[in-house]
């Protein structure tokens, strides 16, 4: 009655055990199928992340712009495009669901490692050195034959095979135990670590990557992190330097750059698109180039002082166009590439245009207009008065034409750096009484990179020789053009260009992850290495004087009834019927 | 060896040991595993952001300070609000000295904190250089608080803008943080008796100046600030 209750007390010992819920857990987390299961759900999402467009790096957390982009994708995806967005199918890789998924599974491998590595780690350990007579009947690989009448040498054989063997004498019959690549058995091992280093380096990558993108011009610099940052760095620009063959195609962008870190210098570098620089685990890579900045200076010359410093990047383009023209007699009186200073529009055309006094006194005004509804510029050259004989003219690129007494030749069209500057200071004392406005600003001859880089440049320049030239729209009556270097006072202030800049886009960037997965993938190829090529081979002999019987266990991938047969045959045994046969589990 | 092998018994092979799962209880089956996981991602996580040798020391004299009890009224919280005492500050100045807020204490004081990457900063200098020269003999002071730059780029900045009044270095951001900077630029209003008296965010520019990338604001608004500190 005792032993019953005894017993009845133990199967509800088993069945609360079956219901611990940390056990249960193991149990689900040991189980290879929830293994694949999540490692095949990830692969699902995966595919999902490649086929469905994901949300651009710029546009994630800022609401309006992945608004704007969600609007987009609608016109894609209809009706479903709210519920995908809600699910994070925009967006899969950062989404939490993803997280987590890759978290159970570093958990789950964990787990199941864990629960494995007892069982392994005896057998690498404390393998089973002797084993029962039945297993020479019944090992996967065994075999039999005539020990030889000399007697066995199958020690040495195995010990030249690099065997680490261990004997054994009853009576007249000699054991042997002999294992080979022992430790390829804890490679296994080496593949899970591998998987938890992969996933942990996506983790990784997830939560503390960094990456920001910086314009910087010349001489400037900026900060790596939003402002109060901790970490904070500066990144000056010492030198930009863009590499062109003469027909304007790019060879090479690098960058000459200053760290500073808490306040102080600390490394000075050269970066480019392949070799970025690294401090404090960041990289600097080379990832723009922009070589049309202009550096202006203005000085009130009442104080002394600077109140305006910048170099402003002129992105967009205006018309120059290459005239020339022409006395009666042949002699040049203009050539010239014009930078084109009054800009007038109606309905129909766009003017660009400037006065040009010629050498005798005569004055065109010259200006390029393009149709709204036309590509093709046309240059028109009109003398102002009443002259019966006065020049008008319209030419298309390349055309020339004669009136009045002068012959007008529109070579070709040029475009030159310009952009209008909004807040630009004004000077005290012209009509407007300081304060600022829009101007124009126009950068002729302009040149790629500094006296260090190639003279190539992809915007021809708009003069065969001279230095760039910054034309300054709107602080004057008249456009106000300077040269490197050169300072012109309008009405209480000093305007100064400093000289054409570049600029560079530098990514900061920081994912250690990389390393890791390097760590990752070196730990999978050396465990499928060891697995594959070294798998460990246990054998276990019984000598008598007259057979010798083998019994082996190797991986899968290992011929050993061959390698068997080759031990029988090293030593001079008779190989029997027996031979490499093999036992299907 | 040999020994060994004669004192074992004959066991069973264990073909198949990575097939069998051995519950060890819950600490060395699931516990331990998952710190040794922890510690794997602990470790990485450190050798991400473990201090760095490259990062120069702070001196930690610099950044919020006390408040000298004599200089706190009765009544009166230090906050960096309008209407509170402004908070005490030791940073060093540019030019190798240090500079302490409540040294101050007597003058309007106005401290702008800004960096010479921004333009907004660029933009409303000349309008503080005016000011403190303009203000100075009414015992007007301004404090530009630069937010972690190095003093290598920031002197050619000074010198051109011809920023004649301190310049401190607020390298840790530690008295950005206690100034609750929000962005830059940002200035603060400080009357004679160390309250503050006004916030203002963004840039002051001249008159006309900034219309185009922010409303424009009063033309003789920095001036009535000033004014309303020096009493």
């Amino acid at each position: 009655m005792a032993e019953e209750s005894a017993l009845r007390g133990a199967g509800w010992w088993r069945l609360a055990r079956e219901l611990d819920p940390i056990r249960a857990t193991w149990r689900l987390f040991t189980n290879v199928r929830w293994a694949i299961g999540i490692i095949a759900f990830l692969a699902l999402a995966s595919l999902v992340g490649v086929v469905v467009p994901q949300v651009p790096a710029a546009v994630r957390g800022d609401a309006v712009a992945e608004g704007r982009w969600l609007d987009v994708q609608e016109g894609r995806f209809g009706f479903l495009t709210g519920g995908m967005n809600s699910l994070g199918l925009f967006d899969v890789f950062h989404v939490a669901w993803f997280m987590y998924a890759l978290g159970l599974l570093v958990v789950s491998v964990a787990v199941c490692t864990a629960g494995r590595l007892p069982p392994i780690w005896r057998s690498v350990n404390r393998p089973a050195k002797r084993v029962n007579d039945a297993y020479f009947q019944s090992a996967r690989y065994r075999l039999e034959y005539g020990t030889p009448a000399e007697g066995s040498r199958l020690e040495s054989v195995l010990r030249r095979r690099l065997y680490a063997v261990e004997r054994y004498e009853e009576g007249d019959t000699v054991y042997l135990f002999a294992d080979r690549f022992q430790l390829a058995q804890l490679a296994t091992f080496a593949s899970h670590l591998a998987l938890i280093v992969i996933l942990a380096a996506a983790l990784m990558s997830r939560f503390s990557g960094f990456s920001n993108g910086m314009m910087i011009a010349e001489g400037e610099s900026g900060p790596v992190f939003p402002l109060k940052n901790p970490r904070q760095m500066q990144v000056q620009l010492l030198d930009a330097v863009g590499r062109f063959t003469p027909d304007g195609q790019p060879l090479e962008y690098s960058s000459r750059l200053a760290i500073y870190d808490g306040g102080e210098e600390v490394k000075r570098c050269t970066s480019t698109v392949n070799t970025p620089c690294s401090y404090r685990g960041y990289r600097f890579h080379q990832a723009a180039y922009f070589g049309f900045g202009a550096d202006v200076q203005v000085r009130n010359l009442a104080s002394g002082n600077v109140v305006f410093r910048e170099t402003m990047a002129l992105a967009s383009t205006l018309p120059s166009p290459h005239v020339i023209v022409r006395d009666g007699a042949g002699k040049v009186l203009l050539d010239g590439t014009l930078v084109l200073t009054d800009i007038l529009s109606d309905d129909q055309f766009t003017y660009y245009g400037r006065l040009v006094t010629l050498p005798g006194g005569r004055t065109l005004t010259i200006g390029a207009r393009k149709a709204a509804a036309q590509e093709e510029w046309r240059l028109a050259a009109f003398e102002p008065g009443e002259r019966g004989d006065a020049v008008r003219l319209v030419l298309s690129e390349g055309e020339s034409a004669a009136a009045g007494g002068l012959a007008v030749e529109f070579a070709d069209l040029q475009a030159v750096p310009a952009e209008f500057i909004p807040d630009f200071p004004l000077p005290p004392d012209s009509a407007t009484g300081g304060g600022s406005q829009s101007v124009l600003l126009e950068m002729s001859n302009v040149v790629y990179g500094t006296e260090t880089t190639s003279e190539g440049t992809a915007v021809r320049p708009a003069a065969d020789s001279g230095p760039p030239e910054l034309t300054i729209v709107g602080v004057r009556p008249q456009a106000l053009t300077l040269r490197p270097g050169e300072k012109a006072e309008v009405g209480g202030y000093e305007y100064s260009f400093v000289g054409q800049r570049e600029f560079a886009g530098i990514q900061v960037k920081r994912d250690r992850s990389d390393y890791l997965v390097w760590l990752g993938v070196g730990l999978l190829l050396a465990g499928l290495l060891a697995t594959f090529w070294v798998p460990r081979r246990r054998l276990w002999a019984k000598i008598s004087p007259a057979r010798t019987q083998l019994a082996g266990h190797a991986g899968h991938l290992v011929n050993f009834e061959k390698e068997m047969a080759e031990m029988a045959r090293d030593e001079g045994g008779t190989v029997g019927e027996q031979q490499g046969q093999e036992n299907d589990e | 060896m040999a020994e060994d092998l004669q004192a074992t018994r004959p066991v069973e092979v264990d073909e198949s040991p990575q097939r069998r799962r051995v519950w060890r209880g819950p600490w060395r089956s699931v516990i331990l595993p998952l710190v040794v996981v922890g510690a794997i991602v602990g470790a990485i996580w450190w050798l991400d952001y473990r201090p760095d040798a490259g990062s120069s020391p702070y001196d930690p004299r610099y950044g919020p300070a006390e408040m000298p009890a004599a200089l706190v009224s009765p009544g009166m919280t230090v906050e960096a609000k309008a209407g509170s005492l402004a908070p005490d500050f030791l940073l060093a100045t540019l030019d190798g000295g240090e500079l302490r807020l409540s040294d101050l204490r007597g003058k309007g004081v106005i401290v702008n904190f800004w960096a010479s990457w921004c333009a907004p900063c660029r933009k409303e200098m000349p309008q503080f250089v005016a000011a403190y020269d303009q203000y100075r003999g009414e015992g007007l002071e301004v404090v530009a608080v630069n937010v972690q730059e190095s003093p290598s780029i920031i002197r050619p900045f000074v010198d051109d803008f011809g920023m004649k009044f301190p310049v401190v270095l607020d390298k840790r951001s530690s008295v950005s943080d206690s100034y609750r900077l929000s962005g830059l630029p940002m200035t603060y209003f400080i009357d004679r008796e160390g309250v503050i008296r006004s916030v203002f965010q963004g840039p002051f520019l001249e008159r006309l100046q900034g219309t185009q990338v922010q409303g424009a604001i009063e033309e003789d608004e920095l001036t009535r600030r000033i004014q309303e500190i020096l009493g």
